[in-house]
């Protein structure tokens, strides 16, 4: 694989209630990315969006934003699943040779509708719908029961994982205030409410207001547009079977598999030595130990022993994580960015210390149904 | 550099008005089987990745792909969907094409599906709700919804197309006459078409002047049916596709360029767009796709157009526009008969979107009926020899425009 | 910072959707209005798939209609659940009375299993692979709903 560069990114501080207009936020991310970068929207040449038509609340919902997200008189396109995908295909326009700089945003405004309820419009509606037994929380509640009855880990190792997200989101200043939490103690998460037992609160991410923005470029133009580019060495995405009742939830099949083709790719032999730092899209605390152990970054069952701090064995989610708040659409988009700044240096306050290799993830679907892996490396 | 792209095979499913005897899953499928059918070296096994795409808001069901899964054969298997209204299916060819020109490891043949079943849901609803964020904010100044749905439309309905076909006809100074023998062309092509929806063998202008108006210019007769029915195209390397059919249709060009939405704007602001049939995104579609191509003199050196026209002007005013045809010259193309299956430039053989469209998976008809014509197994096959042909998409608020450059030769090597 | 406008136009749009469930589907809802639960069988791998599909993804093969149904039990093995508080359908989601227990039940029979509501049952004797059998609804109608819950043996 050629290689590509990530040349430039911007983050919208996440809100539970942001005080924003939709087409302000795309703006103030897309416009954002490209001043850092030292680019105008001239340079531009394609614009990968991704939204989802159900989150948003409009049919078509790429349809206004073509002026705010840079795709004006662009080739442009919507990738309706997550940021992370969406970055997968700005990366293959790149590859292609027909474009020499990919803007790629993602994001949406969870606080314009319930975003639990529009989850439930993912079920099959000639069988599961109709009864509403199922939706990403309740979906989260067997996953997370699964999990422990397989391999025997308790509640509170699990919860330790959302302490530990939540504590690591303090120090980052755009993740979501009502996420960040410096006093958090276990006991706090297994005594939050209940959601889905035995998932409570604290374990879920929880959907928020944002939007974020990547550009990407070839190699010869990255290098000219950026001192510190961040290379994207291998990617690999997969998707599993359907329905609930035919899924070993208490593994990512499609996470493994996604895993494999990517660090094929990048040439990595021995994920668990060799990355220095994850950003893994947990929707629930339970998720990461699953992800990491599909990643085979610890044995199956065996996560939650790892040290996963900021300044640990393998740092997983120094910046808080999809815990740390989840604006849908963005949240798999924002995982690449925050790995970027470790690589580059930039992550002011929760920066792993010479971090040379990352990997980050990005899923949709009920239990992370789909997956996808980036590993990228930084520059000498 | 990108690989060389080439596609191998087409398929559909039927189209009717409802499809109640399959759901959602079980029409993709029918598309994919009759797609694999035309490839007997190939199973679903040896497909490497899935591209797919609907409008979801129209049949009310979220990333049906998640669903279609097993329907697709996609286990284990990458997936990606891509959306983009009106254009989905064109989108979706599109990233079927960025997925093997990019090479990345493991992936080269793609299985690209757009599909839709519009019976199962409320169609206009879906299109009133493309701006119903915009006319939110417009009730908030004082407009009742009812007579802001009268003044203007934003989706790709037929609201924003009388305005573009009165804004055409005084352009190129037509009457009703030539919009409805575009439609008569269609129609009559759709009977020797086994998928298409509306066929209508002995249709004639007089019929269809005489319905009724639904907006001026546009009557009854005019517009497009509602289908159900899905397509499925499958991309390979240049290496691959020689293995798997005779003729490999190479894919030289494709772009999707936006404009900015017409009439309305974001936030109910309004556009600067005020001619919705000036289509300057459309126009920079082509020199794009046509430049990639190498192809330097359109209406020479192609031979075949498939257009996304649910309305008869468009049609007249994509083919100028994508510069087939010069400005204004497209119905008299139609009387002479330069478009008819025997002409100079047959156009919609296939009885285009104007008597088939199943929103979804039209804008993928397209690229994918001018691919059969040049190899040769197209429903209503020209008998002249189609060496260049194109497809093309529409969608969104008049400002969404993809188009596929597809010719029997490969890429230039200038490039 | 300006004040927040909240723009509300609830009722004045509504969608309706049909879904047409397929020949499959259909056979299967015409099994629950009689109070029967019917699968299919992949002629390939012998899975059988309750409720019934007319593609197997694991063998990427299609399942002819007119073949391989199979008459299921209606009891079953709990393979797991969850107990929420939320009402999932409702469009916020707002609490219900008592906290529903949903749980994942493979008919005995069939390789996968179905999403449904435990009935008169307390959190504490639920155990994962205890037996549970169908709750048929008083009057069946060939609708998802026939099934009310399990419950235990």
């Amino acid at each position: 694989m050629e290689k590509v560069g990530i040349v430039g990114f911007n983050q919208v501080k996440m809100y539970s209630d942001a005080n924003y207009g939709r087409y302000e936020m795309i703006f103030e991310a897309v416009r954002g990315a490209l001043d850092k970068a030292g680019l105008k929207k001239k340079d531009i040449t394609t614009v990968i969006s991704c939204t989802n038509d159900y989150y948003d609340g409009r049919t078509i919902s790429n349809l206004f934003t073509v002026e705010v997200g840079g795709g004006y008189l662009v080739d442009e396109s919507k990738c309706e699943m997550d940021g992370a995908h969406a970055v997968l295909y700005g990366l293959m326009r790149i590859l292609s040779g027909n474009h020499k700089l990919a803007v790629i945003w993602s994001g949406s405004m969870p606080s314009c509708y319930p975003y639990h309820s529009a989850r439930l419009y993912e079920t099959d509606p000639t069988w599961e719908r109709p009864l509403g037994y199922v939706n990403d929380i309740t979906a989260g509640g067997f996953q997370m029961r699964a999990y422990m009855e397989k391999f025997g880990v308790s509640k509170e190792e699990i919860a330790r994982v959302a302490v530990k997200n939540r504590k690591n989101a303090t120090k980052n200043p755009l993740a979501l205030a009502e996420a960040q939490n410096a006093n958090l103690t276990v006991e706090d998460v297994l005594n939050s409410e209940i959601y889905s037992d035995p998932v409570t609160e604290l374990m879920v991410a929880q959907p928020c207001d944002s939007v974020a923005a990547l550009l990407l470029a070839p190699e010869r133009q990255a290098l000219k547009i950026t001192d510190n580019p961040v290379w994207i060495t291998g990617v690999g995405y997969s998707q599993e079977a359907y329905y609930l009742g035919e899924r070993d939830l208490s593994i990512s099949k499609s996470m493994e598999i996604a895993g494999k083709t990517a660090f094929n790719a990048a040439g990595i032999k021995d994920p668990k030595n060799e990355i220095d730092v994850a950003e893994l899209f947990e929707a629930y605390a339970h998720e990461e130990l699953i992800l990491a152990e599909a990643l085979g970054l610890a044995d199956k069952g065996k996560a939650a022993n790892l040290n996963s701090e900021i300044n640990g064995d393998l740092a997983i989610n120094p910046s808080g994580g999809a815990l740390g708040g989840n604006p849908p659409c963005a949240t798999g988009l924002i995982r690449i960015i925050e790995a970027a700044k470790q690589l580059r240096g930039e992550a002011n306050g929760y920066q792993v210390k010479g971090a040379k290799k990352a990997i980050a993830s990005g899923q949709i679907g009920m239990c992370a149904q789909n997956n996808i892996l980036f590993a990228l490396e930084g520059s000498d | 550099m990108g690989r060389q792209v080439a596609i191998v095979s087409a398929g559909f499913s039927e189209h009717s008005s409802k499809r109640s005897d399959v759901n959602m899953p079980e029409l993709v499928n029918e598309a994919i089987i009759n797609c694999l059918k035309k490839v007997p070296s190939l199973g679903l096994k040896d497909i490497d990745a899935f591209v797919t795409g609907n409008m979801p808001a129209f049949e009310g069901a979220n990333m049906p792909e998640l669903w279609s899964t097993d329907w697709m054969g996609a286990r284990n298997k990458p997936l990606m969907r891509v959306t983009t209204g009106g254009t989905t299916g064109g989108s979706v060819a599109i990233a079927g094409y960025y997925h093997v020109t990019a090479g990345l490891p493991g992936i080269d043949t793609v299985l690209a599906i757009a599909y839709e079943q519009q019976s199962q849901g409320d169609t206009s609803v879906g299109l009133a709700s493309t701006a119903y964020g915009e006319i939110s904010i417009l009730n908030t100044l004082g407009i009742d919804y009812d007579s802001l749905s009268r003044i203007l439309s934003a989706g790709a309905a037929i609201g924003v197309a009388a305005y573009q076909a009165t804004n055409y006809m005084s352009k190129a100074r037509i009457t009703e006459e030539d919009l409805a023998r575009v439609v008569v062309h269609n129609r009559r092509n759709a009977a020797k078409n086994w998928w298409a929806h509306l066929k209508m063998p002995d249709l004639t202008i007089e019929e269809v002047l005489d319905t009724p108006y639904v907006q001026y210019p546009l009557r009854y007769g005019m517009l497009c049916p509602a289908s159900d029915g899905a397509c499925a195209m499958l991309f390979t390397t240049e290496e691959k596709a020689k293995d798997m059919c005779d003729i490999p249709v190479y894919v030289n060009g494709v772009a999707s360029v936006a404009n900015e939405s017409a009439v309305l704007g974001y936030d109910g602001s309004g556009s600067a767009q005020t001619d919705p049939s000036a289509q300057i995104g459309a126009m920079r579609s082509s020199e794009l796709a046509y430049s990639q191509a190498g192809i330097s003199f359109p209406r020479k050196e192609i031979d075949y157009a498939e257009v996304y026209a649910p309305f008869p002007n468009q049609e007249l005013m994509w083919l100028e526009k994508l510069g087939l045809f010069e400005e204004t010259t497209a119905p008299e193309m139609y009387k002479n008969g330069t478009t008819a299956l025997d002409g100079d430039l047959p156009v919609n053989c296939s009885g285009g979107v104007n008597s088939t469209n199943a929103i979804g998976a039209s804008a993928m008809e397209r690229p994918a009926v001018a691919a059969l014509q040049i190899m040769g197994k197209a429903d209503n096959q020209v008998p002249k020899t189609v060496h260049t042909s194109i497809g093309h998409g529409w969608g969104g608020s008049l400002n969404l425009c993809t188009l596929m450059v597809m010719s029997d030769e490969q890429k230039r090597k200038w490039r | 910072m300006t004040e927040k406008v909240i723009v509300s136009n609830k009722g004045l749009v509504r969608a309706d959707f049909n879904f047409w469930v397929g020949k499959y589907m259909d056979k299967f809802y015409d099994g629950l209005e009689q109070k029967k639960i019917v699968g299919n069988k992949c002629s390939k791998c012998g899975d059988v798939f309750c409720p019934p599909r007319s593609v197997c993804g694991k063998c990427n093969e299609n399942l002819p209609l007119d073949q391989n149904w199979v008459d299921l039990p209606e009891s079953g093995t709990l393979q797991n659940y969850t107990i929420t508080p939320y009402k999932v359908t409702d469009r916020r989601t707002r609490k219900v009375k008592d906290p529903q227990l949903i749980a994942m039940v493979q008919i005995d029979g069939s390789n996968t299993a179905i999403v449904n509501r435990l009935l008169n049952i307390t959190p504490d004797e639920i155990k994962i692979g205890m037996k549970v059998k169908v709750d048929w609804s008083e009057k069946t109608t060939g609708a998802p709903s026939d099934i009310n819950g399990f419950v235990k043996v």
